[in-house]
C-alpha cells in the first residue's frame, strides 16, 4: 500500500514536474516556433518541393519532375545570369576584399582623430541600402549636368554613360555596395586587431625589424583566418545581390547586371512563372550552400 | 572599448605597428602622416555623398538646375522642406514606418528574447532539436522560401486571412531571426542558474523569476537588440516592397524605390535626405552601442 502511493506521489510529482518545467517552456516558446515555421521552416521544405511542380498563378497544378529546372537551365537568361552573379562576385573581391582590410590597419594606426575616421568610416552602412542605391544612381546621371560628369568636366575629361555603359555597370553596382558595406567589415577587422599581442611587435623591434617586417610577420598573418572568413561572407552575399540592380538599373542595359536572385524575382513577380522562380532560388541556394559550408569549416578552424 | 580606457588614462595609446620609438624617425613620421591624410580621404569619401544629398536639396531651385551646376551651395531656400513634405504626405510614410519599427522591436524582443531564455535556462526535454533548427536556419539561404513565404502571407495558414497592404508579415517576420535568438541564449548562458534557483526556493515562478530577476540584468542585450532592430525596420525594403502595395501603407523606403528618378532631381534629393536624416540621427547618438552590437553580431554571426 505505502509503495503503491509513493509511486503514486511520485508520478503526480512528475505531471506537476512537466507542468511547471517543459509545459511551460514549451508555451514560452511559441511565439518563436510560429514565426520560424511560418517564415522559415515550412517555406523552405514548400519551396523546394515546388520547384518539381508546374504552377497556376501562386499553386502547383501538377507533377513534372526535373522540367522547371531543365526550362530554366536551356534559357539563355539564366546561363547570362549565372555570368553576371559570378563577374559580381569577382569584383566584389577585387573592390570589396581588401579595402576593409586595408582601411581596418590604417585606421588602427591613427592616435589623431581616430573616433572621427571609425564614425565616417561606419556611417554609409547607417544610410539604408535602397537610398545609397538610388543616392548612387543620381550620382552616376549620365547627362552632362551629373554629379560625376559635371566633375569629369571640371578636370577636363569626357562625360561618360556610367550605368549605361554596359561593360562597367556591374563594376560601378559592386563600387556603391562597397561604399554601402565596408564599413562595418573595417571595424569587425579593427575589433579583432585589438587581439594582436603588441610584445611580438616589441619582439620584432628588438631584432631590428621595422614597420613593414611586423606588419607582413605579425598584423597580416593574425588578420587572415578572418580575412579567409570575410571572403566567402562576401561571395555567399553576392550571390544573392538583388536589390542593388533592381534599384539602379533594373538589371539592364539589355540584362546586363541583371543578378539570379533577379532573375528568380522577376519569374515570380512579373512573368508568373513560379516554379521556374523556385527552381532558379533552388540553384542559387545549393550553390549559396556549398560556400556556406566552406564557411562553417574556416569558422570552426579558426576558433580552434 | 580600448579607446574609453586610454581615454581614463589620459593620453592615446598607439595600437598599431607604429610605436612610439618608430616614430622618433623623420621617415615614419611622413609615413604616419601619409596615412593620416588617405584617412581623410576616405573620411571624405565616406561622408561627402550623404552631405551633397542634403545640402543640393536644401538649395534653391533655380540654382540647383543651373549650368555649370554648383558643388557646394550658394544660395538656401528651406522652405522647399514643407512644401516636398507636404507635396508628397511624407508625414504618413513617417508614421508608417514609425509604426513598423515600434511593433518589430516589441515583438523581436518578445519572440527571440523568450526564445533565447527558454534554450538557456528553461530548457524543456525537447527543446535542443528546436536549437538545432534554429541555427541550421542560419546555414540556408532565404531565396528559396521567397515564393512559399509570399503565399503564406497572401494566403495566412491560421485563418486564411490575405495581409497585403498591412504590416503584420514584416512585423512577425522579425520573431523568428535566428541571429537575435543566439545572442539571447549566449546571454542568459552567462546569468548564473544559482540566481534563478534561489528565486525558485523564494517562490517565484520561471514567469516571475524572468520578470524580476532576468529582465533587469539585461537591459544592456536588449537596448542594443532595440537599436539592431530599428535599424533593420526602417531600412526594410524586400518584404515592404512587396507586402505594401497600397500607397497609403508605403514606408519611407518604399516610397524611395517607387519615386526613385521618376520626379525632378531636386525633389528626389530631398526626399533621400528625409529618408537619411533619422538613421543618422540615431547614429550620432547611440553610436558606441551600434559598434557594439555589430561587433557582437561579428564574432557570434
Amino acid at each position: 500500500m505505502r509503495a503503491e502511493n509513493k509511486r503514486k506521489r511520485t508520478i503526480g510529482q512528475a505531471v506537476m514536474y512537466w507542468l511547471r518545467r517543459d509545459a511551460i517552456g514549451w508555451v514560452l516558446l511559441l511565439p518563436s516556433l510560429f514565426c520560424f515555421t511560418i517564415f522559415m521552416w515550412q517555406p523552405l521544405i514548400s519551396g523546394i518541393g515546388m520547384s518539381f511542380f508546374d504552377t497556376k498563378g501562386f499553386e502547383t497544378t501538377e507533377f513534372i519532375g526535373l522540367e522547371n529546372y531543365v526550362k530554366i537551365i536551356s534559357d539563355s537568361g539564366f546561363v547570362n545570369a549565372v555570368q553576371n552573379t559570378v563577374e559580381y562576385a569577382l569584383w566584389s573581391i577585387v573592390i570589396g576584399l581588401f579595402v576593409p582590410v586595408i582601411v581596418a590597419i590604417m585606421l588602427n594606426e591613427m592616435i589623431h582623430a581616430k573616433g572621427f575616421f571609425r564614425f565616417a568610416v561606419y556611417f554609409p552602412c547607417m544610410v539604408p541600402s535602397i537610398v545609397t542605391s538610388v543616392m548612387w544612381l543620381i550620382i552616376f546621371d549620365p547627362s552632362a549636368g551629373g554629379l560625376l560628369n559635371h566633375i569629369l568636366s571640371l578636370i577636363g575629361l569626357e562625360p561618360s554613360q556610367w550605368l549605361q555603359n554596359s561593360s562597367i555597370t556591374i563594376p560601378l553596382i559592386v563600387l556603391t555596395m562597397t561604399w554601402g558595406g565596408f564599413g562595418s567589415t573595417t571595424i569587425l577587422y579593427l575589433a579583432d586587431l585589438q587581439g594582436v599581442n603588441t610584445e611580438l611587435y616589441e619582439a620584432i623591434e628588438i631584432d631590428g625589424g621595422g614597420i613593414f617586417k611586423k606588419l607582413k610577420y605579425i598584423t597580416l598573418p593574425y588578420m587572415s583566418g578572418m580575412i579567409k572568413m570575410m571572403f566567402i561572407m562576401q561571395i555567399i552575399g553576392v550571390f544573392q545581390v538583388f536589390q542593388q540592380p533592381l534599384a539602379m538599373t533594373g538589371g539592364g542595359p539589355n540584362n546586363a547586371s541583371i543578378s539570379l536572385a533577379l532573375v528568380a524575382y522577376n519569374y515570380a513577380f512579373s512573368s508568373m512563372e513560379v516554379g521556374k522562380s523556385v527552381a532558379t532560388s533552388v540553384v542559387t541556394g545549393l550553390m549559396i550552400f556549398a560556400f556556406t559550408i566552406v564557411y562553417m569549416r574556416l569558422k570552426k578552424s579558426n576558433e580552434d | 572599448m580600448s579607446l574609453k580606457m586610454n581615454k581614463k588614462k589620459g593620453a592615446v595609446r598607439r595600437e598599431g605597428v607604429i610605436s612610439d620609438l618608430d616614430y622618433k624617425y623623420p621617415k615614419t613620421k611622413i609615413l604616419y602622416w601619409a596615412i593620416f591624410a588617405a584617412m581623410c580621404v576616405a573620411a571624405a569619401i565616406c561622408l561627402a555623398p550623404p552631405l551633397w544629398v542634403i545640402l543640393s536639396s536644401v538649395k534653391d531651385t533655380k540654382e540647383f538646375y543651373q549650368i555649370p551646376p554648383t558643388l557646394v551651395p550658394h544660395s538656401y531656400d528651406f522652405s522647399k522642406i514643407g512644401k516636398i513634405w507636404s507635396q508628397f504626405a511624407f508625414g504618413k510614410y513617417y508614421m508608417n514606418t514609425i509604426f513598423l519599427t515600434v511593433y518589430s522591436i516589441a515583438w523581436s524582443i518578445f519572440s527571440n528574447g523568450l526564445a533565447g531564455y527558454v534554450l538557456s535556462k528553461i530548457k524543456p526535454r525537447g527543446s535542443s532539436v528546436v536549437f538545432a533548427l534554429i541555427l541550421a536556419s542560419m546555414m540556408i539561404p532565404t531565396s528559396v522560401s521567397m515564393v512559399p513565404v509570399y503565399k503564406n502571407i497572401i494566403n495566412f495558414p491560421i485563418g486564411g486571412f490575405n495581409l497585403i497592404n498591412t504590416f503584420l508579415p514584416m512585423i512577425l517576420m522579425t520573431g523568428c531571426n535566428a541571429f537575435m535568438t543566439i545572442v539571447y541564449k549566449s546571454f542568459f548562458d552567462g546569468i548564473p542558474t544559482a540566481l534563478l534557483e534561489a528565486a525558485k526556493i523564494d517562490g517565484c515562478g520561471e514567469i516571475r523569476s524572468f520578470a524580476h530577476i532576468v529582465l533587469p540584468l539585461s537591459k544592456p542585450i536588449i537596448f542594443t537588440a532595440i537599436i539592431l532592430a530599428f535599424n533593420h525596420a526602417w531600412a526594410d525594403f524586400f518584404w515592404p516592397n512587396l507586402v505594401l502595395k497600397d500607397r497609403s501603407t508605403y514606408t519611407v523606403i518604399v516610397e524611395v524605390f517607387h519615386i526613385k528618378t521618376s520626379i525632378p532631381q531636386d525633389q528626389a534629393l530631398m526626399i533621400l535626405s528625409f529618408a537619411i536624416i533619422p538613421p543618422a540621427i540615431m547614429f550620432l547618438i547611440f553610436q558606441k552601442n551600434i559598434m557594439q552590437g555589430l561587433t557582437m553580431s561579428g564574432i557570434k554571426g
